[in-house]
Order: structure tokens, then sequence, then C-alpha cells
């Protein structure tokens, strides 16, 4: 299923993307939350997102390799997301994007050394494919829903233990230049802001908190986040 | 000229007019520009017309005061080791403790290479000296750049030369710079598990062809542990431990 969604659907508030940036509420620096709203304003005008997902009804998983097997194709998940996903009938396999714009404004400002106008970019585009894949696994979940089916939360390659290179699996179910997004051989999705992975979906599956005292990526973005 | 801050130089200047016998006493007063310097990259405050901090609204940035500090014949050498340095330095501390965060880090940077740009001329010209190079690229396959360029600044800011080679580098490349910069620390980022293995390679070919060669490694997926059995020198999770390191070899 394909979607697309404006960017004024997906971003956060100032001070929520000051504390994607570290800072608590209210105490980000006035050229900070500025430079938030005024590239806020900019991208708002006429950015849109995409996202796309193919549900697959038949997932295979095997207990003793903990790893799960789509089509014919294994993907080793590693522990922490095969436990959330051990009661999967089926899968959901996603990927979204903010697209190129935000990602080429953010290396051009870095380019022209305005590092904080870059930084701030960045942290838009990513929550732009973060926003994305929330409104993509929201509409997964009331899909499935009609059907009596649950879904889990999403895992992408690179997260929770889960090798960044099996990316390449995952997007061998794509076909080339699907949703915009090309992989390169080191796995890295182009345009950089998307978000790609797998969710869960079964009458036994349940959303639950990311577990991230599992997990030793200490440095994670997503560490801590309530989503 | 605000005398209402900071400590106070006094210049005393004697110019003697033998042809009409007379003494001037020029009395020159002068505030601590060094530390007002230094408190402006500390706090981000570029130029006059930077409105943040909202204390210092109005008031000359870095910019300006170190041009009225060399005028006023302070050497760069001392703007560089009292000023911009320690502001640099006090910066990176404040982040490793979480006081502070990226954007700030970035503003300071902009506030000290509003500095250098009248700094700079006397590197060129060999008046001022660096601490030395320092080589950067995030290795092969790997298109991300910004905590290359966050440790690129705080390097900067404590007194050496960054050649940055940018976002996707190859092996030769790095080749090729330390061939053009004898002497210089190299630095090695990547953010991606798959990119590791080309920091690996990397790291590998340049011990082989340079064995004294310093390598520092960083990123997100990076460890202590990776960086011992890659056979870098120095590994940190945050950009001042970079410089503390750096400290030790200059």
């Amino acid at each position: 299923m394909r979607v697309s969604y404006p960017y004024k659907d997906l971003l956060p508030g100032i001070d929520a993307l000051a504390g994607v940036m570290g800072y608590k509420s209210g105490t980000a620096p006035e050229p900070v939350t500025d430079l938030i709203a005024e590239l806020s304003e900019e991208l708002l005008t006429n950015g849109e997102a995409r996202a796309e997902y193919t549900i697959f009804n038949h997932v295979r998983l095997d207990k003793v390799s903990r790893t799960l097997g789509v089509e014919g194709v294994v993907f080793n998940v590693k522990p922490i997301v095969f436990s959330q996903l051990k009661h999967a009938e089926g899968a959901a396999l996603f990927i979204c994007t903010a697209g190129q714009e935000v990602g080429m404004r953010s290396r051009r400002s870095m380019r022209e050394g305005d590092l904080l106008r870059g930084y701030v970019y960045d942290v838009l585009g990513s929550e732009i494919a973060e926003g994305a894949a929330d409104k993509m696994q929201e509409a997964l979940r009331a899909a499935a829903a009609t059907t009596g089916m649950s879904i889990t939360n999403r895992f992408s390659p690179g997260y929770c233990g889960w090798d960044v290179a099996e990316q390449h699996k995952l997007f061998s179910f794509f076909p080339d230049n699907y949703c915009g997004i090309t992989l390169t051989d080191s796995a890295l999705m182009n345009p950089v802001k998307s978000v790609s992975g797998i969710i869960g979906v079964g009458r036994n599956v349940k959303y639950e908190p990311y577990r991230c005292r599992q997990c030793d990526d200490k440095n994670c973005i997503y560490r801590g986040r309530k989503t | 000229m605000d005398l209402s801050t900071g400590t106070f130089y006094l210049f005393l200047t004697l110019v003697w007019y033998p042809g009409k016998q007379i003494l001037l006493l020029q009395i020159v007063v002068m505030t601590d520009l060094l530390e007002r310097i230094s408190t402006c990259v500390e706090f981000g405050k570029v130029d006059i017309k930077s409105p943040y901090p909202p204390a210092m609204k109005g008031q000359e940035g870095a910019f300006e005061l170190t041009r009225h500090a060399l005028d006023k014949g302070v050497s760069p050498g001392d703007i560089l080791e009292e000023a911009l340095i320690p502001a640099m330095s006090r910066v990176g501390q404040k982040f490793s403790r979480n006081e502070i965060f990226v954007p700030q880090m970035l503003m300071a940077a902009k506030a000290m290479s509003s500095s250098m740009t009248h700094i700079k001329p006397y590197y060129l010209s060999g008046e001022t000296k660096r601490r030395g190079t320092f080589i950067i690229g995030t290795v092969r396959g790997d298109l991300h750049d910004i905590g290359k360029n966050l440790v690129s600044m705080m390097i900067e800011g404590a007194g050496w030369e960054i050649v940055d080679l940018g976002v996707d580098v190859s092996t030769e490349k790095f080749i090729e710079a330390i061939e053009q910069h004898p002497g210089a620390v190299i630095g090695l980022s990547a953010l991606l598990t798959t990119t590791m293995e080309n920091m690996r390679k990397s790291a590998a070919d340049l011990r082989k062809k340079f064995p004294d060669l310093k390598i520092l490694v960083g990123g997100a997926p990076v460890t202590e542990e990776f960086c011992r059995k890659i056979g870098a020198d120095f590994y940190s999770p945050d950009p001042q431990g970079a410089v503390e390191y750096l400290k030790t070899l200059s």
C-alpha cells in the first residue's frame, strides 16, 4: 500500500523538536528555537513524505536460530527483535522517506559553513521520516484491526541488534527505486532521511515499549523514546 | 568601548616631541579583550548583529573584538591560546557533561570561526603556528558528516589545522592527504556497522603504509574494543576526548 503525507502533518512542535536535540522543555536557546521555527515553516510549505508497505500473510519463525523467514528469505533479526516478533503470523515490510530535498538542504548548509542550519535541517528530516513511519504504522494497525489482527512495533535493520547489512534482504522484496529509495552497497538508504523495516502482524502480537535496556547501543537515536 | 565589564589593561605610551618640548602622556585604557573574546566564543556571540545571548545584545562579538585585539597589538598566538582554545575547551567539557547540546556547540564554532577569519592570515604568513595538522574523513561507503564536522570544529578550536576530506573517503585519498601533510594525525569516522568494516580496512592499510601514524576513530557504532581490534590509537565517544588526546601529542 502506498501513501503520502504532507510535512505539515508530520513535524512536531518546536519544543518537541528541541527535545530531540537534547533540550528539556523550554530550555533551548532562542537562536535554536527561532531556527527550528524558520526552517519548519520553510519545509512545511511544499514538502511531502512517502511511505509504502507490503503485507505477507505468512512468516516462518525459528526459535532456535531466532530468525524470521518471509517467502524463502531468512532474516537474522537477533534476540531483541525476535522476542517481539515470535508470535507473528504475518509481517509488513515497509519503507518511508522524507525525500531528497531536506537532506540536500542540510548538506548545502553544511558545505556553506552554516553548521547549525545544516544540523537543524538534518533533525527535521529525521523527524519527518519517523513521522511518516508513525502514520504508516497507524494505517497498518487500523487495517489489521479490521481482520482481528494486531501489530508489533516497527523494527529496522541497524537497530536493536539487527545487522544493518540485512537491509539488502529487505530491499530484495521491493522493486528498484521503490518509493524513490535506493540502497548503497554499505546498506545506506538514499535519500538518507528514510526508514525501512518490518512490523509483525498477528492475533497474539502486541505493541510494547522498546527494550532499550537489553541493547548495548548507547548512541541509538531511539533510546529513551516513548514510541 | 565598554568599560563596565572585564578587567583592564593599562597601556602607558610616552611620546616625546623634541621640537615642541612637550611630553604627552597617552593613556590607553582597554578592557580585557581576550577574556571578552573567550566569552563571546563560549556563548556563540558571533558579531555585533548577533542577538544571542540576550545579555550581550548590541555588544561587539568575537569578530569585532578579535580585530580590535590585533589592532591593539595582541598577538594572534595569544588570542588563540588565551581566548579561543580555552573557550572551546569549556564548550567541549560542557557538552561532555550534557550541560549544552549540539546546537550550542555549533554556535560556539561559528563565533570561533568569525574570530579565526582575522587570525588565519597569520597562519599563512607563518607568524603563528598551529599545534599540528588533523586529517579527517568519513570512511568509504558512508555519507554521514555531522559527527565528523563537530569533531573537526572542536579540534580546529584547539589550535589544529583541519584537512577535511569529506564523506565516502577511500583509503587512497587518506594516504594522499597524509603524504601531503607529513606528521599529521588522522581521524576516521563511520556511522554504520557496515562501514565500520571499511574503517577497519582503511586503518589496516594506513598502519601498514605509515607505521607511526596516530589514528583516531569515532562514530556512533564505534567502541573502544573495536578501536583496539583494528589497531587504531584512540577512540572517544565525544569530540572533547579527541581534543584531550591530541593535547598529549602536541
